[in-house]
């Protein structure tokens, strides 16, 4: 890493707002060409394994970053019947992939999160970092909108929540405001139990970006398709009944995506491995 | 900013700007050089540690990170000069040729066995999979897993065959 | 050689050894010079071209030069020096212009990387970009952008032919018989074209040089090299200085499959040193311009036109290889030699016309990998002869063994094959027989029924010689401790391969001495070692390992000659064993080598003798230069036969596919130490296995290179494994080499792609003609869809993909019934 930056680890969750708070003026004020003397361009570290490829990269610049960690209440993940699944902004992929009620109840979670880069990678990033990361990408976002989850964003000025289906908003763009934190992620308890499967397409055996991810989950005579890498965000196609056909799942799918060609692969292949993805998805998921 | 870590069960406190990674800390401020760069972007593994029991890719983790944390590397491998069983695995089966990735790959190889005593062969590949080798193409690297794990055999010891 | 090793009975050579260096790298111990640092020492960064080919118009480094803790800044306009293995054509720093991404124009040495790395953006480039020559084929038209207008006045090895005027630093003949006359018998004549992209080697430890230019010229360079003494050489060339003005230490090396061949960074960062005073100045490249700014491996494009009987002999072959070099020629005008005289592969053909192109371009350049074009050329060499077996309806394995070359084959370069040279079909059969080549077993066909997935299998051939001058030459120096034990010295540079292990197990069964006892020196120092051409070309067990059993036979020699004094007996009536010399017909009449090692004295005192040191020296023999017009002589020191055979699946709806196994056999005349070539075998076929499922180069219409770093440049991870490998040694004795011993450093990685994509057509009938072999191409194919560009995207001048028309015809057959 060869750009500077401060850091900053706040204990409680006030400052932590608080610098994010000042970030977001300072952010302001320099995109009209003022200058504060307090404050910096911050970004939130939790893994850390997007934001510094990106500082590393020169795609991000900041000049603070908060490192989310050791805040009190950002740790864990706690299941409740009334409350339904959180996640907070500490919980990392392989912690998921060890909770029991994860596995027991949203087995859609694991799934998607198992075959996310490397074992070490998974060991520090996090489920929050993935999706404000808004990859189109991302391997988290297709069960998160499966499964109907909602983003609890919270800043200065309060609190807010967003269900997933309206949280991407462009190629790597969220709903978030600059001075907002995604502090929870909540998985309904209505969704426990939904069987589903996600399939990746990649490269190589080994870790790789998806080039194109699809999950589908079954509740409640309900079927859901979340699919990565196929549009400029993650998409959620709904409105599927048990019963549809495999045909007018698959096309429903394929109405919703929109991929393009790149150095991974051609929209072609895109679009047909949507489709051969969702009819295989329809026979294996029961 | 200042930062105390424990390396290898030992005590370092050290001054460090906030953007040094951790994997430069340990190469550079402490010497420790076993560690390696392969990408410097998460992906070749070759900078695995321990960070507090857990691995993970040093140059995604900043320093400033690890104060206050134990931090466990190749070098601390070895008891008084005796390698380890790992390390006498790697040894025995030619697990090794270049030597750049080994210090990571070991870290990995003891993650795996701790979470997993007798690893199958996938289980193996998948424990590795985050360390990238150029040179052995890995079947040297998983019999001597096999080996420390207790589970080689004639039937999974691959051997060189004469035509 | 052979003779005087006797192969029966040995105690050291044959044996699964330990790694003499496992040790300190398994503790992280080794130090490699990326690890390194010295006193005083600066850091250095390059400011890279974002342009395929522009022109520089201005650089302004004041910015840099003011910045405190920046020691040195250096542009291209500072530097009169030119650099080139065998086509002197590159600046240390772009001047006028630049000819590819990523080439460097500036660089800044300073107290810390940081604050290099500001200077380096402070550095203001005005930049005129041209159109840039992208395609190879393009390249070629008349009229095309000129990457090197002054070609025509450039100095070069004369062995090499560049062509003035145009994009073609070198062109190779070869003409053996006569084409013609062998296509007007030919009952089939088979056409099509074959591609590679370019691929980059990735050792784990990218390129990195510290050096040292102090008062007087005096010059000490660290680095990460395959070839100190071809460091030194082409750096005092570049700089014309004395060579002992210039001393290269190399540590361990963290990987180099030919990337760290030649002369790389060392010449950018001893400049920076000279200018920042004397300090020492550390460049190592980042992953990124591991990909960019270093070299990588030629792209190719292969056209085959096969005449042949219908009895399946191959009547002619008319060869034609296209090499993309890019933007230097570096190593890529002799692989394109190489390729001139090996390119038929190890088949007797009568009659061949073969004309090979290094060709320049606007992209990162090619220097020498692994299999010096071989993995290249043998993709669609070994394709080609499928689709021919296919053809005349013969199969594969039958139609490759009747015109394998055997004892009394004369190559294409009119050398004739004896029985020692080597057994390819004895190879070929072994990689057959080990997946069952031609049927699908029980357990197979059971499978295809499980999964609805189609099971193919493939083979393929490869040689190879080592690509080298034919007055290639080594030395070693071994030299007794007092102790009794020896060190051995040898030029030759441990990189992974285990040649420092080979080397001691040769020296210890040489002498007869167990391996504790013998030392290989690892780090490598021109000053101290022995003179060796360069750690490349699979050349290094026979040319060092002669090297190293005539220095133990010197030894022994002075060991004798002193301990016949001291015994009172002729040297012919001595034998020694581990610890002693003595006389064999009264074998307690003996002195011990320790007594020897650094002088013998006697009980009253006087002293004979002196420090046993043994010295060898061996050159290749025989091997002559080969006709400019016709290719013909002898290039080849030894030729390395084998075959792998791929077991492959397939999902026929999706183009997914799976390597079940693959078996490589190789005829090494002597396996020196069996986990030692299970280690290259394996290492270089899954190297190979990377380079034919995901790894290549692709640019944008502009020359930007798109993938620079391992989220889309993969290599294969513990995960890509074949299910199975099985890895199988021929043993037909090398008669010049030691013990029979002949190279395996590069083998393994040539021949395994087609041999995957010939298994894949097997199993779904799509016939690949360019790497990598993607899913979605191998869907594309089994759909006759459009192949999409696999290395120029968007390319407005047409595509870099082969035509993939395939020209069949049948001149002198009668019409079919």
């Amino acid at each position: 890493m060869l750009q500077r930056f401060e850091y900053a680890a706040p204990t409680d969750r006030a400052e932590l707002l608080r610098l994010l708070a000042e970030s977001a003026e300072y952010r302001a004020q320099a995109e009209y060409g003022a200058r504060t003397e307090h404050g910096a361009m911050a970004k939130l570290l939790a893994g850390g394994t997007d934001l510094l490829v990106n500082i590393r990269a020169g795609v991000a610049k900041p000049s603070l970053v908060i490192d989310v960690k050791k805040v009190a209440g950002y740790a864990g993940i706690s299941w409740s019947e009334s409350e339904g699944l959180i996640i907070r902004p500490a919980v990392t992929i392989n912690e998921i992939l060890r909770d029991a009620a994860v596995s027991s109840r949203f087995p859609l979670l694991a799934e998607c999160a198992r075959d996310l880069a490397s074992y070490q990678i998974r060991n520090r990033a996090t489920v929050i970092g993935n999706v404000v990361n808004a990859s189109p990408c991302s391997d988290m976002a297709p069960a998160l909108l499966c499964l109907g989850a909602r983003a609890l964003v919270a800043s200065s000025r309060g609190r807010r929540e967003i269900p997933f289906s309206g949280f991407f908003t462009g190629v790597k763009k969220t709903a978030l405001g600059s001075d907002e934190i995604l502090e929870a992620i909540v998985v309904p308890a209505s969704s426990a139990g939904a069987r589903g499967a996600y399939r990746k397409l990649k490269r190589i055996a080994g870790h790789d970006l998806g080039i194109v991810g699809v999950a589908l989950s079954r509740k409640d005579g309900l079927v859901k398709i979340g699919i990565s890498s196929s549009a400029p965000t993650p998409i959620l196609v709904e409105g599927l009944e048990e019963g549809d056909s495999v045909d007018k799942v698959a096309a429903a799918a394929r109405e919703a995506i929109s991929p393009i060609s790149d150095v991974r692969c051609s929209k072609e292949y895109r679009e047909f491995m949507v489709e051969t993805f969702v009819k295989r998805l329809m026979r294996e998921v029961a | 900013m200042k930062i105390r870590v424990m390396v290898n069960g030992g005590a370092y406190e050290r001054d460090v700007e906030a953007h040094r990674t951790l994997l430069r800390f340990l190469r550079e401020d402490l010497g420790l050089t076993g560690t390696k760069e392969g990408c410097g972007a998460g992906e070749c593994g070759a900078c695995t540690v321990f960070l507090n029991g857990k691995t993970v890719n040093s140059c995604m983790v900043l320093a400033v990170e690890a104060d206050g944390a134990e931090v466990e590397t190749i070098e601390g491998e070895a008891e008084d000069g005796r390698l380890s069983a790992i390390q006498a695995a790697f040894d025995r089966h030619h697990a090794i040729q270049c030597g750049y990735c080994t210090g990571g790959m070991v870290m990995s190889v003891r993650e795996l066995l701790r979470k997993n005593p007798k690893p199958s062969i996938a289980q193996i590949k998948e424990g590795i999979e985050g360390n990238f080798c150029r040179c052995t193409g890995y079947q040297q690297i998983i019999e001597a897993v096999l080996d420390v794990s207790g589970q080689l055999t004639p039937a999974n010891k691959g051997e060189l065959k004469y035509a | 050689m052979l003779e005087n090793t006797d192969p029966s009975g040995l105690a050291v050579v044959g044996r699964p050894e330990r790694r003499v260096d496992g040790v300190e790298k398994v503790t992280g111990d080794a130090i490699y010079t990326s690890d390194m640092s010295l006193p005083g020492m600066l850091y250095a960064q390059v400011k890279k071209s974002p342009h395929a080919r522009a022109r520089i118009l201005r650089v302004d480094a004041s910015k840099a030069e003011s910045l405190p803790g920046v020691r040195a800044v250096l542009v291209g306009s500072e530097l009169d020096y030119r650099l080139g293995l065998y086509v002197v054509d590159k600046d240390i720093l772009a001047k006028k212009e630049v000819r590819h991404y990523g080439e460097a124009v500036a660089a800044v040495a300073a107290d810390s990387l940081e604050i290099a790395r500001e200077a380096v953006e402070l550095i203001a480039v005005d930049y005129e970009p041209l159109p840039p020559v992208l395609n190879h084929m393009d390249a070629l038209k008349p009229g095309a952008p000129l990457v090197h207008p002054d070609l025509g006045s450039y100095d070069y090895v004369p062995v090499f032919s560049p062509q003035a005027g145009t994009n073609i630093p070198n062109l190779s003949k070869l003409r053996k018989g006569d084409v013609d006359k062998g296509f007007a018998e030919s009952e089939w004549i088979v056409e099509r074209e074959y591609t590679n992209p370019s691929v980059q080697h990735v050792p784990m430890e990218t390129h990195v040089a510290i050096v040292e230019w102090k008062s007087g010229d005096a010059i000490t360079i660290w680095t990460s090299a395959q070839s100190p003494f071809t460091v030194r050489a082409l750096f005092c060339y570049t700089f014309k200085l004395p060579l002992n003005n210039v001393r290269v230490v190399v540590p361990h090396v963290g990987g180099g499959f030919g990337g760290k061949a030649g002369i790389h960074l060392e010449p950018l960062a001893a400049c920076l040193s000279r200018k920042a005073g004397g300090r020492p100045v550390k460049l190592q490249a980042s992953r990124e311009e591991e990909f960019s700014l270093l070299p990588c491996r030629s792209a190719l494009t292969y056209k085959i036109k096969t005449g042949v009987r219908s009895d399946g002999r191959i009547l002619a072959q008319e060869l034609t290889l296209y090499w993309d070099a890019g933007a230097y020629a570096d190593y890529a005008v002799n692989v394109t030699r190489a390729s001139g005289y090996s390119a038929a592969g190890p088949y007797d053909i009568p009659n061949v016309k073969l004309d090979a192109y290094t060709i320049y371009t606007n992209k990162p350049y090619g220097t020498a990998y692994r299999g010096f074009g071989h993995v290249e050329f043998f993709w669609g060499l070994e394709r080609h002869l499928e689709l021919v077996a296919g053809v005349i309806g013969m199969d594969p394995l039958e139609f490759r063994k009747l015109n394998l070359l055997k004892p009394g084959s004369i190559t294409i370069t009119g050398e004739t094959i004896a029985e020692h040279t080597g057994d390819p079909t004895k190879c070929l059969d072994a990689a057959a027989k080990a997946i069952n080549y031609g049927r699908l077993t029980q357990e197979e066909a059971e499978r295809e029924k499980r999964t609805g997935r189609k099971i193919g299998k493939g083979i393929a051939t490869l040689h190879k010689a080592p690509a080298m001058p034919s007055f290639t030459a080594t030395a070693a120096i071994v030299k007794m401790n007092s102790d009794g034990s020896v060190i051995v010295n040898v030029g030759l540079t441990e990189i992974g391969q285990g040649s420092a292990t080979a080397i001691a197990q040769i020296a210890a069964e040489r002498l007869r001495f167990p391996l504790s006892k013998i030392k290989v020196a690892i780090e490598k120092d021109t000053d101290k070692e022995p003179y060796d051409w360069q750690t490349v070309a699979s050349k290094g067990i026979i040319l060092s390992g002669n090297a190293t059993v005539l220095a133990c036979e010197d030894l022994l020699k002075e060991a004798y000659e002193v301990a016949a004094q001291v015994l009172r007996a002729q040297p012919i009536d001595l034998d020694h064993d581990a610890e002693k010399v003595f006389v064999r017909h009264r074998p307690d009449r003996s002195v011990s080598f320790a007594q020897l090692s650094v002088g013998y004295a006697f009980p009253d005192g006087n002293a004979i003798g002196g420090p046993l040191i043994g010295v060898g020296r061996y050159v290749a023999q025989g091997l002559s230069n080969l006709d400019k017009e016709t290719g013909q002589g002898l290039p080849a020191l030894d030729w390395t036969y084998g075959a792998h055979g791929v077991i492959a699946e397939v999902d026929l709806e999706t183009g997914e596919y799976q390597v079940i196994k693959v078996a490589s056999v190789f005829d090494v005349g002597k396996v020196i130490n069996p986990e030692i070539v299970r280690g290259q075998a394996i290492g270089g076929m899954i190297q190979g296995l990377g380079t034919a499922i995901c790894e290549g180069y692709i640019y944008d219409d502009q020359g930007r290179l798109l993938n620079p770093s391992f989220t889309d440049n993969k290599i294969p991870t513990a995960k890509d494994l074949p299910e199975e490998i099985e890895s199988i040694a021929v043993e037909t004795a090398q008669l010049d080499g030691p013990y029979g011993a002949r190279g395996v450093g590069e083998h393994p990685m040539i021949s395994v792609a087609p041999a995957l994509g010939n298994a894949i057509m097997q199993a779904s009938g799509a016939e690949l003609l360019h790497m990598p072999i993607r899913f979605e191409d191998v869907w594309r194919a089994m759909r006759n869809r459009e192949p999409i560009d696999n290395w120029i995207t968007k390319t407005p001048t047409g595509s870099c993909r082969s035509d993939p028309a395939t020209r069949i015809h049948s001149p002198n057959r009668a019409a079919a019934p």
